[in-house]
Parts: structure tokens; sequence; C-alpha cells
């Protein structure tokens, strides 16, 4: 019948929009990220291991004895948050199957005296305040502020250190690595990736390369004792005119050019070492250089 | 031997191994020391190296109390990394006799520590002339190479964690995997060629230090994929 007919229709159509409406729902629940937000006390010194694979950590120490999380997890993905006020673990948790992630973002506020742990695969780590250990393998690590320690890691990604601390120990292999702030003692290596020592207020330091360009920039202070070691990548000390210590640079088949005397080493046969010991003013910095292959120079602006 | 100690993982305290290498352990203590030692190739590469670093300096000092400050800036990496490793803190209960213990010899320790880089300092200053922009061609770096930075120090560690590698690379994404194999290839061409140098030049420090250093890397790289995994 025609009513029969017109109600069978209206079924169908009812079915499809319902099909429709729902089709629409679960394809915008997998494109999306879903909030998050979790808050609990937590004693200043606690520690904290946080865990995103991919997206982003942002990390933010504050002067309150509490954790706040913030942000979007993927769909598809599974956040965790447990622990008491002596220490907190929390973030995405990893795929069994060892699939990549679908990125995550993850603001997280806490005591600027908590000792972090914070590890990703792909995000990208920044942190403002914050002290501990960072790591990630592709992910790039940027801190900024002030910390009791850093320690930062990732195989591929890019480290950028302007935060004030008095020990530092921060290595990449194919990214760049730059220190901005004066720092006590540090210990950083590139494997291919630029070294940058951007300040030269660094008191105890060893900088290190495979085939990266190692470079420094301004007068050490008086009591600095720097080593500094490359391979194949260059080294290249800015210093200022008035700058004062005693450079032991040593090159076994590179060159040393040296801008505060116009002399050269005497070059022997290639397997000779070749070094230049230079002491300018009266500091009592001493700075050590050795490349086996790249070139050593001592450059004013 | 320690409760904690009975476990795998557990390893030599900083003040056990120091008194180890300096002969200063109770006879009960070394002979529990000792039976660790003999079971933990860590601790004993450790042992072994405090031990030699010990005599060095000692050895030096006394045949030469005139000892270059370049040759004491040497041992500074070595010393360093004790203190570094020392800002570990260990949370296994102690009771307060021990505790007390512990406290009087690591005093004792960073004296010696502090007293080692204070000489190398007061040295340092002392002999170092203070004229102006000199220029010294040709000058060796330190004849002497620290315990720490020598190639031998970091070459068993390396194996070790070669084999961890190679147990551990199914766990490992195969980008992390390929990022790690292209960087120890990085590495290990640096350190063949390093290795060809030295075999023609076996007396140049500096090429033994840089060595030092591409082992230190390729250890550092492979402490890495550790925390990949």
């Amino acid at each position: 019948m025609p009513h029969d007919g017109r109600k069978t229709w209206a079924r169908l159509g009812y079915r499809h929009a319902i099909a429709f409406v729902l089709g629409v729902a679960t394809t915008g629940t997998a494109s999306a990220q879903l909030p998050v937000l979790r808050a609990r006390a937590l004693d200043a010194t606690a520690a904290v291991k946080i865990f995103n694979p991919a997206g982003s950590i942002r990390l933010v120490g504050w002067d309150r004895d509490s954790i706040v999380v913030r942000g979007r997890v993927a769909s598809g993905e599974r956040f965790f948050f447990s622990g008491s006020a002596n220490g907190v673990k929390l973030g995405i948790e990893d795929t069994a199957t060892g699939a990549d992630s679908r990125p995550s973002e993850l603001v997280i506020y806490l005591p600027r005296a908590s000792q972090i742990s914070a590890k990703s695969a792909s995000a990208n780590i920044t942190g403002t305040d914050v002290s501990g250990w960072f790591y990630s393998v592709t992910g790039s690590i940027r801190l900024a502020g002030s910390a009791t320690t850093i320690e930062a890691e990732t195989m591929d990604g890019n480290i950028d250190l302007n935060v004030g601390v008095p020990w530092v120990r921060a290595r990449t292999g194919n990214g760049s690595l730059t220190l901005r702030r004066p720092v006590a003692d540090a210990d950083l290596a590139t494997i291919a990736g630029a070294l940058n020592v951007a300040t030269a207020s660094v008191r105890r330091g060893r900088f290190s390369s495979v085939t990266g360009d190692i470079r420094m920039v301004g007068a050490p202070p008086p009591d600095a004792l720097l080593e500094l070691s490359n391979h194949d990548g260059s080294v290249d000390l800015l210093l200022p005119r008035n700058a004062a210590g005693l450079f032991d640079l040593s090159t076994v088949g590179g060159t040393i050019e040296n801008a505060f005397a116009g002399t050269r080493p005497a070059a022997r046969d290639a397997m000779q070492n070749r070094a230049l010991r230079v002491q300018l003013g009266f500091g009592g910095a001493h700075v050590t250089v050795r490349t086996f292959r790249g070139v050593i120079r001592l450059r004013s602006p | 031997m320690t409760d904690s100690r009975t476990r795998f993982d557990a390893h030599l305290s900083e003040e056990e191994r120091h008194g180890l290498a300096d002969d200063s352990l109770t006879p009960e203590r070394r002979a529990d020391v000792e039976r660790h030692v003999a079971d933990c190739a860590d601790c004993a590469v450790d042992v072994a190296r405090l031990h030699s670093l010990m005599t060095r300096l000692e050895t030096r000092l006394k045949q030469r109390p005139d000892t270059p400050p370049a040759e004491l800036d040497a041992l500074w990496p070595g010393i360093r990394s004790r203190i570094e490793r020392g800002k570990v803190v260990s949370l296994e209960a102690e009771s307060p006799a021990r505790r007390a213990r512990s406290r009087a010899r690591m005093a004792a320790l960073m004296a010696g520590v502090a007293a080692a880089v204070v000489l190398a300092f007061t040295l340092g200053r002392r002999s170092r002339s203070l004229v102006d922009d000199v220029v010294i061609p040709g000058i060796s770096t330190t004849p002497v190479v620290s315990i720490a930075d020598s190639s031998r120090a970091y070459q068993e560690e390396v194996q070790a964690l070669l084999e961890e590698l190679e147990l551990r690379r199914s766990m490992l994404r195969p980008a992390t995997a390929a990022t790690v194999d292209r960087d120890l290839r990085i590495i290990d061409g640096a350190i063949d060629e390093l290795t060809d140098a030295l075999a023609h030049d076996p007396n140049n420090p500096a090429l033994r230090q840089l060595l030092a250093a591409s082992y230190r890397q390729k250890r550092d790289l492979l402490k890495q994929v550790d925390n990949a995994s």
C-alpha cells in the first residue's frame, strides 16, 4: 500500500539519518583530541614522571604545592595519572604494538623544585623553571628560566638551553645544541649537530662533537677550565679583544687559525700533532681545544 | 653482605669503592665488598680505575712534587666524574651508626678531592707566567692522560652496552634503530681513524685523548638507547 510504502521509506530515512549522525560523530571523534584536566596536591620536591610519545609536553614550574595537568589527548590514546603527594606518574600510555602514537598535547604546571623525569618519542618538550631529566628520541627540547640541574638528551632533535642552572649535561645526535645562559658546570655533546656555546660564563665545561661544528662566544671567566674536542668538525672561539687566559690548541690533521697573533704553528708531517699555546692577558682561565681534522679558529670580532 | 646488595642490580656505594681502592676497609667489610666485586664487572672496573687514579696521583706527586699544573689539570675530568656520580643519592635505609661513618668518610673523601683541586689550581697559578699575548708554536698538549679519559676504561663498558643493544634492538622503533646505527657509524668511523693514527704515532697524547672522547661519545649514545626502548 502507498501508505505502508511511505512508512517504510520514512523508517529507512530515519535509520539512515541516525546512521549518518553516528557516522559523522564517530569520524569526528577519530580525528579529534579529547580535553584532559587533572590536579592534585604535590610536595614541593616531589618526583614527577611524565611520558608522552608524540605531540608536545609543556612544563611550567610554579610556586604552589600542587600539580595541574591540562591538554588534549588524541583519540585512541589513553591518558594515565597516578601517585601521591610524594610523587606522580602521568602521561600517555605507549602503544603495545610499537606503532606510532597519535599526537597529544600536555601542559603541566608543577612545583618548581620538583624533580622531573620527562620522556617522549617524537614529542617536543619545552619547560620553564623546571629541573630534572628530559629525554626525547626525535623531538626537540627547549628549557628556559632557572633550574637546579638539567640533563637533556635527544637523538635527533635540537636542544636549546636558555636556563640559568649550576649543572647541566646535554647531548644530541644530529640536532643542534645551544647553551645561552651562564652555567657553573656544563657537559655538552653532539655527534653531527652544531654545538653553540653562546655564553662564555661556564666555569667548568666539556664540549665535544664528532662531525658537528663547535662555536663558543665570549671571554671565559678567570677561573674557567674548559675542554673542547672534535673529530671532523671545526672549533671556533670568538673572543673579545680583552679576553684573558691560556689557550692550548692542538689538531692532528687540521689547521689552526689564530687572529690574536699573525703566526701559524709550524706544520710537520701529516701525522704529527700541530699545537699552539696562546696566553692572552692575565687571566687564569685554561681552555684546551683538540681536533683530529677540524679547523681550530681563535677569532676576535 | 648488605641486604640491598643481594639484588642483582645493586652496586657498591661510592664509599665502599673508595674503601676498597685505598685499602681502608675493615677486614670483615673488605671480604664482603670483595665478594661483590668478584661478581660485578661494573664495580670491579670502577674500583680498578679508582685504584689506578690514586696510585698514579700519589706516585707522581712523590716523584715530582713540582708536577706541572697541566698534568694535574688532566686529572680533573676523573675527579669531576666522581663528584658528579656522587650527586646520586642512595635511598636505601641506613642505621644511624652507618650514616655517621658514611658522613665521616664522605667528608674525608671530599676534603681529599678539594685538596687535589686546590693543589692543581695553586700550582697552576704559581707557574703560569703572566705574559701578555704570548704565542708558543709547537708545544705538545698534556703528556699525562687521566685514567677517566683512557679509552680502555670505556671499551669494556661499550662492549657490554653493545651486547645489550643487540638484545634490545627488537624493542626499538625502526626509525630509532636506524638513527642509532647512523650515529654509531659516524663514531666508529672516528674511532677507526684515530686508532690508525695512533698506530703510526703511539705516543701522541692528543690522539689518545681524542680516542677516549670518541669512546665516551659511543658509550653515551649506547646508554641513550636504553632510554629509547
